[in-house]
């Protein structure tokens, strides 16, 4: 309540009068539009006559499925869009130069898209207005099967109807139409049972008013003849009333030439500076959650490093998108772990799926940061044999809401699914919720060797409607369950973020998530589209869920994601995998974790297995890098000064055991591993030291993997603005990077040059070693 | 209902038709009343388009957008909702479409431009109009930015909103918690 007041300040605003000018030129152009949607109407009517009302009806049931969907802006029906073509183009021609705005909609074309907004398909719909006769799912035939007895009052018989009614009737051309019966081609049916469904709330105020007042009605009918000279004669001839004549004929005339004289040129001048105008403030919509990098910490007061492994690669795509798309990222879009994690790196293996994991740990020095050294810890989780993976049993939950309706969103997910699907076998079970739009089971659990199945009800998802998908995370989770397996459970979520899915409260769809993992289904989160993402709860409702959050901005990305790191993905070897580092402060004075920082875990937490913690797929690998300053080092910007008074006694109850062993006392840390396997309730441990012998000197020395990690970790911090990210150019890590590219088979790497290219281009630093291929430097960027 | 004189409805007439008739008419291809009906609510389309978009140039493209959609929109108009309601779902999918049709447009523009677009002074009204939590407003996420928009700026109920909005009373209430929560800093 009090909170109120915070958005008071927005009843303030004083709206300006709108410019005569745009207000008439705006009635103007929707008068046109109103004369183009009588006359497809009429024009098309006569075409085909004489089908009976039940059958017709029926085959416009069926006949909507195949060729339309709800979208008017996009789909037309080809016939009946050729047949408008042909009638109206010209005329198209003209109210497209005169109104500059929406090419390609159908109110140009003239196909009365007054049918499409009302077919009865039910939620699926997507259209300007949102369709709500559609919401109560009413089957639009029951209603419309007594209309056909011809006591409706749908647009064009209503119109005939009265028609009739008129004394003296010389319309030439309507003659057809005033047949009692709605013998009508079907077009003008679909048209004339849907408007009747339509104000079936208020027939009685239809009827009444259509008995006393014939004359407007008829006069309004000869008005669509696109040519004023022609309306004023029909009107004259409607009715011999002057008046009427008079009142209306100015009337259509105005209009006419209010729109036809607007300058196109103007127009567009206008919306380009508009256009203009709104590319520098627009903004994204997409929604990260905001965190603080994680800062430097003396090991003599802070010598323990907790942190949750993170698997996710969503940041890097969404980095990569932002650039190709000529913009900096959001520095909270940036997650460094997330950037460094998208790359394979070759480290050793476990061996067995008892234990795991092997971590390779390296120490290099810094490239951005004189005087500061790298440690660089890498694990690659167990890769078990394809012949031993468990089966899977996936329920996909897709987001079908109108939002999703753009060629990177639903299309890009059907096919990214469907890459998916493709990788499965017999043992795998498939189902697929829609949410949000056309909500409901989109196909049951399907052993995944009936492919075309599967693929087919991918291929009849469509996006549309806003409509709240109730049930729709509880049916996902409830088919999941009906199937489950042994293996494998797991939810698919795929949206551009709607999470609109059933359970509106976000602390409960949290818990259900966290439940039903418990109960031994996961979640996994798949990102599509921007405008509307919502990383944030994204990345929640995937930990929750156990599982990872993937944006996927191309199918090569859906390639990566689902194809080739499918094990990964949805096989879980490893849960609750949780590191914790101890550093020496006899060899390293300060330290600082590059990334994790929302993956961060209290010391105590290491320990706990109740404490929740990412988990790691099969093949999976993750690395993690740390920034030491070690004691004494030359050069080193002394980032936290070592105490005065707390360190000594502070020694001496923290480390119990003063001798430490030979060896022991060079070591730089010890590096402590946790995990449970899947299944267990119970925490595993794995420990390593950091031993000099890890450490060289040269990072030119350091392996390929270690320089990359290290190149991605400046990328990222550079392109965030992070506090630490030293001196070093784009150029700089580019070059850093290119020596430490490897194989690539993937050529995940060479994309990632690219993009450092980009972004010194971007961010006005000249990239001049290379020419960057995607986009020619324009002469504006100094 | 009109007066009727003749079995014709005068101009006078229609103008003072209340809305349900003049829809009813307009759906059975009365252009005038269809005309009538447009030009009594260009002013409330214009004012919704303005506050969502924060210029007038915006506001007037959006606004006729919404006339022109009107001609073959209405015909689905069935009466369920009030029309004013009916109108601000249309309008706001029109300040949406247009946003984001510019969006896309716009941010390769926006890479290539030598003179920001930013240069440009806004006029007066606009610059009243941007406000700093106007600003951060239109800025937030379409629904929460609809939903706060609504309930504050054209001070309707939740419900109201939620009726336009297409959601639940009780999801427009959390798209608001979850402005408020983004634009903490700026309150």
């Amino acid at each position: 309540m009090n909170d109120d007041d915070e958005f008071k300040g927005l009843s303030q605003l004083n709206v300006p009068l709108p410019t005569p000018e745009a207000r008439r030129r705006a009635v103007g152009a929707s008068l046109m539009a109103f004369d183009r949607a009588q006359e497809a109407q009429k024009k098309i009517s006569p075409a085909d006559q004489g089908a009976g009302g039940t059958e017709r009806l029926m085959s416009i049931v069926s006949k909507l499925k195949g060729l339309w969907t709800m979208d008017t802006r996009r789909y037309l029906p080809a016939g009946t869009a050729a047949l408008a073509l042909l009638i109206l183009a010209p005329l198209g021609y003209q109210l497209y130069s005169t109104t500059a705005l929406t090419p390609a909609k159908p109110t140009i074309i003239g196909v009365p898209p007054v049918d499409h907004t009302t077919l009865p398909k039910g939620p699926t719909g997507t259209i300007e207005p949102r369709p709500e006769p559609a919401k109560d799912g009413t089957p639009p035939v029951a209603n419309t099967l007594p209309a056909a007895n011809g006591a409706y009052a749908g647009n064009a018989d209503k119109v005939s109807a009265l028609v009739k009614t008129e004394t003296d009737q010389p319309q030439t051309g309507t003659a057809p139409q005033a047949s009692p019966k709605p013998a009508d081609e079907e077009r003008q049916d679909e048209a004339a049972v849907l408007a009747s469904v339509n104000q079936s709330p208020q027939p009685s105020q239809v009827g009444g008013l259509a008995a006393p007042t014939p004359e407007p009605l008829a006069a309004g009918k000869p008005m669509p003849a696109a040519r004023d000279v022609t309306s004023v004669d029909t009107l004259a001839d409607a009715d011999a009333n002057a008046p009427v004549a008079a009142q209306v004929a100015p009337a259509a005339p105005m209009a006419m030439h209010e729109s036809v004289m607007v300058p196109p040129p103007a127009m567009a001048k206008m919306s380009a500076a508009t256009m203009g105008a709104r590319a520098a403030t627009q903004v994204t919509g997409d929604k990260f959650q905001n965190f603080a990098e994680s800062p430097q910490k003396a090991v003599a007061t802070d010598p323990v490093s907790t942190f949750s492994i993170d698997v996710d690669t969503a940041s890097y795509s969404y980095v990569r998108r932002a650039l190709n798309e000529g913009r900096i990222p959001e520095p909270d879009a940036v997650r460094l772990e997330e950037m460094i994690n998208y790359f394979p790196y070759a480290y050793p293996a476990a061996t067995s799926a008892s234990e795991p994991f092997k971590p390779t740990i390296s120490v290099f020095p810094t490239p951005w940061n004189k005087g500061t050294e790298l440690m660089e810890i890498g694990i690659k989780g167990y890769d078990p044999p394809i012949t031993a993976r468990k089966p899977s049993n996936l329920a996909f939950l897709v987001d079908t809401s109108g939002s999703m309706d753009e060629p990177d969103k639903l299309p890009l997910l059907q096919r990214a699914l469907g890459l998916l699907v493709s990788t499965l076998s017999a043992k795998d079970t498939v189902s697929i919720v829609a949410y949000a739009g056309s909500a409901g089971v989109v196909l049951d659990p399907t052993p995944a060797s009936e492919k075309s199945k599967i693929m087919s009800a991918l291929d009849n998802l469509s996006a549309g409607g806003s409509t709240a998908g109730a049930e729709g995370i509880e049916l996902a989770y409830q088919l999941a369950d009906e199937h489950k397996t042994d293996g494998n459970n797991r939810v698919i979520l795929a949206t551009d973020g709607d999470f609109n899915v059933g359970i509106s409260d976000p602390d409960q769809l949290k818990q259900f998530i966290k439940q039903k993992r418990q109960s031994g289904i996961g979640l996994s989160v798949l990102g599509f589209g921007e405008g509307n993402l919502d990383d944030e709860t994204m990345q929640t409702l995937a930990q929750n869920g156990d599982g990872n959050a993937s944006y996927i901005d191309s199918l090569s990305e859906a390639q990566k994601v689902l194809v080739k790191e499918a094990g990964s993905t949805l096989d879980t070897i490893a849960k609750d995998v949780k590191i914790q580092v101890e550093f020496n402060p006899a060899t390293v004075q300060s330290y600082r974790l590059i990334g994790y920082e929302t993956r961060a875990l209290n010391r105590e937490d290491f320990n706990n297995d109740k404490v929740d913690a990412g988990d790691v797929g099969a093949g999976h690998t993750v690395t993690a890098l740390y920034e030491i300053t070690p004691v004494g080092a030359a050069g080193a910007t002394p980032t936290v000064d070592p105490l005065r008074y707390g360190q000594k006694p502070a020694v001496p109850q923290e480390s119990p055991a003063p001798t430490l062993a030979t060896g022991q006392s060079a070591e730089l840390a010890d590096v402590k591993l946790r995990y449970k396997l899947p299944g267990q309730d119970t925490s595993k441990l794995i420990e390593q030291p950091v031993t000099p012998a890890m450490a060289v000197t040269d990072i030119a020395k350091a392996s390929d993997d270690a320089r990359w990690a290290a190149a991605v970790a400046a990328f990222g911090q550079k392109l965030k603005g992070s506090d630490y990210a030293g001196a070093l150019s784009y150029n700089q890590i580019k070059t850093l990077a290119a020596g430490a590219r490897g194989t690539d088979p993937d050529g995940y790497r060479s994309e990632f040059l690219n993009l450092v290219s980009l972004a010194g281009t971007l961010s006005g630093e000249a990239a001049p070693t290379q020419p960057v291929h995607e986009k020619p430097q324009p002469p504006a960027v100094n | 209902m009109p007066e009727v004189q003749g079995g014709v409805v005068d101009a006078a007439a229609l103008g003072a038709a209340d809305v349900g008739t003049l829809i009813a008419l307009a759906q059975g291809g009365d252009r005038r009343a269809f005309g009538t009906l447009v030009e009594q609510h260009y002013d409330l389309i214009f004012r919704t388009a303005y506050k969502w978009s924060g210029n007038r140039a915006d506001a007037e493209d959006i606004a006729q957008e919404v006339c022109v959609k009107l001609a073959t929109a209405l015909a689905s108009f069935d009466g369920r909702s009030a029309f004013a309601t009916w109108l601000y779902r249309v309008t706001l999918n029109a300040v949406r479409d247009l946003q984001r049709a510019k969006a896309r447009r716009g941010r390769n523009v926006q890479a290539l431009t030598i003179v920001s677009p930013e240069d440009q002074l806004p006029d007066q009204e606009d610059a009243a109009a941007a406000g700093e939590l106007w600003m951060a407003v239109r800025k937030l996420p379409e629904k929460q930015r609809d939903a706060v928009l609504l309930v504050y700026a054209e001070d309707l109920s939740h419900a109201a909103a939620a009726t336009i909005m297409g959601i639940k009373e009780a999801t427009v209430s959390w798209h608001i918690f979850e402005a408020k929560r983004a634009l903490k800093g700026l309150l």
